[in-house]
């Protein structure tokens, strides 16, 4: 007796050992096919063409906007990126059947679309419609941007982002609005309490981890799979803006706060200063802007920004940094022709470069150049009368995206860090004297250019 | 190496036997199954429990993973939803109401809806409407039936409430004096006994359903001339009906839900709650051709006066070529019925905290939204600035399409107002005609974006200045010499009598008659001879064909114009220099326009019409044109008055625009 049910357990246990090692491999199949949002059932259909889930929700999907005359552009990553390796074909025959599915078969969770909100303003009836067609959606809205910065104003909330979601495809509709320095913004998708945060994987979406800024791009009506849609002109150059278009709001909320401490200056004298800094700096955008050399508000130009939202009315000038290795030669000339004279000009493309313009009414345009470190960012400065180098050092930094005095201008990423490199711990309270060669708390000596090159790197103009 | 070498000590017999055991095992055959057997138990059962872990784990970590997927998009805030009023389910209310000569209250299930007892306020009948479904307060009002006209003006209003909601009486002070036959008859018709005899004084609350029954009602007596009758208090009940009887059935639209949202919370808008022929709350006006500030920005500058803000926004969108999506209105507080009514028409609306006080607080208002305006519109170079208390002509966006290119090109320009100083019944007759004024009239304008963000908002009077925003733009600082074109015929009409710097009498006298243009599509005459140097030429012209008119008469006679039409007469006042204003003002006073300051002048000539006939006023020798003057005229000069010791006080000049 003993022997047999011995041999049956074995045998059962064996069999549950099967049953599991089987479950396992099923289990791990699955899990592959989630990871790589494919489902392997789907892949066979876009083999015949078009009769993928994706196309057909793609295509429902612009027929509902159609029909509600709601003029929406492409602006998914992965269909863009193969877009644009066919985009001369493309373009050369917008109305051509296209023989496979190329573009919106690719099994994925998520087909992106951009709404510029301007164009679109009646919402009325449009989810209803969606509803009829078999739609689940979802409206993410909140607070609007453009009156945070206003004392107290509280508007109505704006729509963000919409997602429309049918069998098991999803379209995210990112809203894009105007802002002031005539560039696009779209905001962050957040969920709110109440929210269904498994309406879909949202860790997917290409849009909505932070808010983002574009120019406003120029369309171009394309056929792609048989379906008509808009697409940015140059979706490369579009793809590029989008993998640094990260957008820092002022901290209007901070700003306020310390201007309750220590009241705006609202002399005449300030005024003037303002708006003499505020075109200089407009100037300098556009100037840089159009040689493509990408730059930064520095220093006190950042410490106002990040501060107070506004220019430091005693801070008697405006700075911006470059990294070195974004130096053009025609900068100097580019600026010149823009009217504003080089002033001075330390040090060298290889070491501690500055150059300093004359802006209208004594207000003056100093560019830092950066130099990148393995562990450290840093610009240098000299000091004229006696050949002495100092050299600034900060933490590394990325760029983002803001808005600053009606401009679209980067700040460092890690805004905190680098102001506080600067300014040290205290930069909250503004101080009226500030030396630039002791105050900084990031100032280093770098010993003395050698007087021999001193014609070279100490230009006064 | 010597630490390598075995213990010596170990003892090798030991070893041995250990070694033999093993052996003697290993050779037992069915020990050797039994090993094999249990081992093989083991590592199924460890096989299992692996398997059922890793089951486990697998599950917890795609959970773990979907629940993250979601976290970086959660809001930071914690947006806990409060419901506006409190879910009520009861279906009786507690009323109370107090009338007395010095305070009235009224409370609602234990909630002072209502507690007045400042002095020099609030006198007369308290009306306060309920909705008889859910007992929230739909509207408040005060009649000072004290004074006339006011019960004419609650009659009006009781007319407007609907039926079925539920009304409350109660009187400050006096509410008797001017209470005259029909308005008790309404009193009464509501179900009101006391109502056709209440008198000097009394005290009185009541409390009634409108066209149903009455749930209560007190009233004390005055015993005298000299004193007030008794203080009352009313305690009653109230039963709610059901949501469905208190709602009115209209076909289920978008626009209609709108409709329902706002008539369920206030009243006191007439018509547009009415169940059987409600009026439209979308007018789709007809577009305009080649409309050129379709994409201008509208900013509405409210405050707390919902019944004006209605009737300007209905104006407003009926005018042609009105692009709703341009409005904002901007709300001096957080008032929650001018928003109901911005929700009404589907418009968006902006709240405002409220900065400083009086005339300061609404400069900060104005400043608040303008500069949201060009935020929210970053593309558009002007923005048109209006008022909740004006109505808007039919051809407003019109006149603004045909004139804004002017704004844009010529530097000299400071703004476009719609309204026009001078522009009374009396004096204005051609819709056509354009003026250039050095005045800055407000009253529904367009502001140029540049000039706003580049001289304006910088130097904006701060809050502790209590400057009126108008006066402040009509600074030489500010307006440094430019001018502003303004029509004949205004293109907007100030309706509101209640405001800061507004009072009734005020607005008779210099409000009411203003003339107010009702022609569509009014084609505008010579609008590119309103440029600056091409005006002048205009001028020279006019001056060179005017008639001079016989300056020996009193120019406020009605015969020192001829009886013609369609000419145009010139007249000479003596202005000595610049600022020298004293005959103008007397000029304006007896021709009954406005006199508080100087308007609507253009180097020391003013321009407006007297029967029919364009007239001309030229100061001698302050204005350039006053070459045009024939020798043998002498200017005419007129006295100020004798300023009599503490004389009338005038009213506060800078008044009207903002109210």
């Amino acid at each position: 007796m003993q022997k047999i049910n011995r041999n049956v357990v074995l045998a059962l246990l064996s069999l549950t050992s099967l049953v599991f090692l089987l479950f396992q491999l099923c289990y791990y199949k699955f899990y592959l096919s989630q990871k790589n949002g494919a489902s392997f059932s789907k892949v066979r259909g876009s083999q015949s063409g078009q009769d993928s889930t994706r196309w057909h929700v793609v295509r429902k999907f612009l027929g509902l906007i159609s029909s509600h005359n709601i003029p929406v552009y492409l602006i998914d990553p992965l269909i863009l990126g193969l877009v644009d390796k066919d985009i001369e074909q493309i373009r050369s025959s917008p109305d051509g059947p296209s023989p496979e599915c190329k573009y919106f078969c690719a099994p994925r969770d998520f087909t992106t679309f951009a709404l510029l909100d301007k164009t679109w303003k009646h919402e009325v009836g449009l989810f209803r419609t969606a509803e009829k067609m078999g739609f689940q959606w979802l409206k993410i809205i909140n607070k609007d941007p453009r009156l945070d910065g206003m004392d107290d104003l509280s508007g109505m909330e704006i729509p963000l982002h919409y997602i429309f979601k049918l069998a098991s495809h999803a379209i995210h509709v990112v809203v894009f609005y105007e802002r002031s320095g005539n560039f696009l913004w779209h905001g962050p998708l957040r969920l709110k309490q109440h929210m269904d945060r498994k309406f879909v994987p949202f860790r997917k979406l290409h849009f909505g981890r932070y808010p983002g800024a574009y120019e406003k791009p120029e369309l171009l009506l394309v056929s792609i799979d048989d379906l008509k849609v808009q697409i940015p002109k140059n979706p490369s150059s579009f793809l590029e803006e989008m993998s640094h278009s990260r957008f820092l709001e002022c901290r209007y909320r901070e700003a306020r706060a310390f201007f309750q401490l220590y009241p705006d200056d609202a002399s005449l004298d300030a005024v003037e200063f303002r708006k003499k800094a505020k075109s200089l700096l407009h100037l300098s955008a556009l100037t840089l802007n159009n040689l493509g050399v990408k730059f930064w508000l520095s220093s006190g130009t950042c410490l106002g920004w990040y501060r107070q939202c506004n220019i430091i009315p005693h801070s008697k000038d405006v700075d911006l940094g470059i990294f070195i290795r974004d130096y053009k030669a025609d900068i100097i000339p580019a600026f010149q022709k823009a009217g504003l004279p080089l002033k001075h000009k330390f040090g060298k493309v290889e070491d501690s470069l500055e150059l300093s313009f004359q802006g209208e009414g004594d207000v003056k345009l100093d560019i830092f150049f950066f130099y990148e470190e393995d562990d450290h960012i840093w610009n240098g400065g000299t000091q004229a009368k006696s050949g002495k180098k100092f050299k600034y050092l900060f933490p590394k930094f990325t760029l983002c995206w803001t808005e600053f005095v009606e401009l679209k201008v980067h700040v460092p990423c890690e805004t905190l860090q680098y102001v506080e490199a600067n300014y040290g711990p205290e930069w909250k309270v503004p101080v009226k004297m500030w030396d630039w060669k002791s105050s900084p708390s990031n100032v280093q000596d770098n010993g003395v250019w050698p007087i021999d090159e001193w014609d070279n790197v100490i230009q006064i103009y | 190496m010597d630490e390598w070498k075995p213990n010596p000590t170990v003892k090798p017999h030991k070893k041995r036997s250990w070694y033999l055991a093993w052996k003697y095992k290993l050779m037992n055959q069915r020990a050797l199954r039994k090993l094999c057997q249990t081992g093989a138990v083991l590592f199924l059962l460890v096989t299992v429990i692996v398997n059922i872990k890793l089951i486990l784990d697998t599950r917890r970590a795609a959970y773990e993973e979907e629940e993250e997927s979601a976290q970086d998009y959660d809001d930071e805030m914690l947006n806990v939803e409060v419901p506006r009023h409190p879910v009520n389910n009861k279906k009786v209310l507690d009323v109370e109401v107090y009338s007395s000569r010095s305070k009235v209250y009224v409370a609602v299930d234990g909630t002072t809806v209502l507690e007045d007892e400042a002095r020099e306020q609030g006198r007369g009948i308290h009306v306060i409407v309920l909705n008889q479904a859910t007992g929230h307060v739909m509207a408040k009002r005060v009649f000072d039936t004290y004074s006339p006209h006011e019960d004419e003006a609650m009659v009006l209003f009781l007319n407007m409430v609907a039926r079925g909601r539920i009304l409350i009486f109660t009187i400050k002070d006096e509410g008797s004096f001017h209470l005259k036959e029909t308005a008790k008859n309404v009193l009464k018709s509501l179900g009101s006994q006391v109502a056709p005899f209440l008198s000097w004084r009394d005290m009185w609350t009541f409390v009634g359903k409108k066209g149903g029954e009455v749930y209560g009602e007190k009233h004390a007596k005055s015993p005298a001339l000299s004193t007030w009758g008794d203080p009352v208090l009313l305690k009653t009940e109230v039963h709610l009906t059901s949501v469905e009887d208190a709602e009115c059935h209209w076909p289920d639209t978008e626009l209609n839900r709108r409709r329902k949202r706002f008539c369920s919370k206030v009243e006191g808008y007439g018509s547009v709650c009415s169940c059987k022929d409600p009026t439209p709350i979308e007018f789709n006006p007809d577009p305009l051709k080649d409309n050129k500030v379709f994409d201008v920005p509208v900013a509405v500058i409210a405050g707390n006066r919902p019944n004006y803000l209605y009737r300007m926004l209905r104006s407003l969108l009926s005018a042609q070529g009105v692009n709703p999506q341009m409005i904002t209105v901007f709300i001096d507080g957080y008032y929650e019925e001018p928003m109901d009514v911005v929700e009404l028409f589907g418009l968006s609306g902006i709240q405002h905290t409220p900065i400083s006080i009086k005339n300061a607080r609404v400069s900060q208002h104005y400043k608040a939204s303008l500069t949201a305006t060009f935020n929210l519109f970053p593309d558009a170079k002007f923005a048109v600035v209006l008022e909740e208390d004006l109505d808007i002509s039919v051809d407003f966006f019109s006149f603004l399409s045909q004139s804004i290119h002017l704004l844009e090109e010529d530097d000299s320009l400071y703004c476009i107002s719609a309204w026009n100083d001078q522009g009374y019944e009396h004096t204005a007759e051609d819709p056509s005609l354009l003026y250039r004024v050095e005045t800055m009239p407000g009253l529904g304008w367009v502001l140029r974006k540049s000039l706003y963000k580049d001289e304006l908002e910088p130097k904006w009077p701060t809050p502790e200045k209590l400057w009126d925003w108008d006066m402040w733009m009509r600074m030489p600082e500010q307006r440094k010499g430019r001018e502003c074109i303004i029509p004949d015929i205004s293109r907007s009409y100030h309706f509101g009598i209640v405001g800061l710097n507004m009072n009734g009498y005020f607005h008779e006298a210099y409000f009411k008659k203003h003339k107010f243009n009702t022609v569509p599509n009014v084609q505008l005459k010579n609008v590119e001879s309103l440029r600056k140097d091409n005006y002048e030429t205009e001028i020279h012209r006019l001056l060179g064909e005017a008639e001079v008119l016989d300056h020996s008469k009193n120019p406020c006679e009605d015969s020192f114009v001829p009886d013609t039409e369609g000419r145009v007469y010139v007249m000479f006042i003596k202005m000595e220099q610049e600022a020298d204003f004293t005959t103008w003002t007397q000029l304006a006073k007896c021709l009954h326009i406005w006199d508080l300051d100087v308007r609507g002048n253009h180097k020391g000539l003013w321009r407006l019409f007297r029967k029919k006939n364009h007239f001309l006023v030229v100061g001698v020798p302050a204005s350039p044109y006053s070459s045009k003057k024939p020798s043998s005229v002498t200017p005419i000069y007129m006295e100020p008055p004798a300023k009599e010791e503490g004389a009338v006080a005038v009213p506060a000049v800078a008044a009207a625009e903002q109210t």
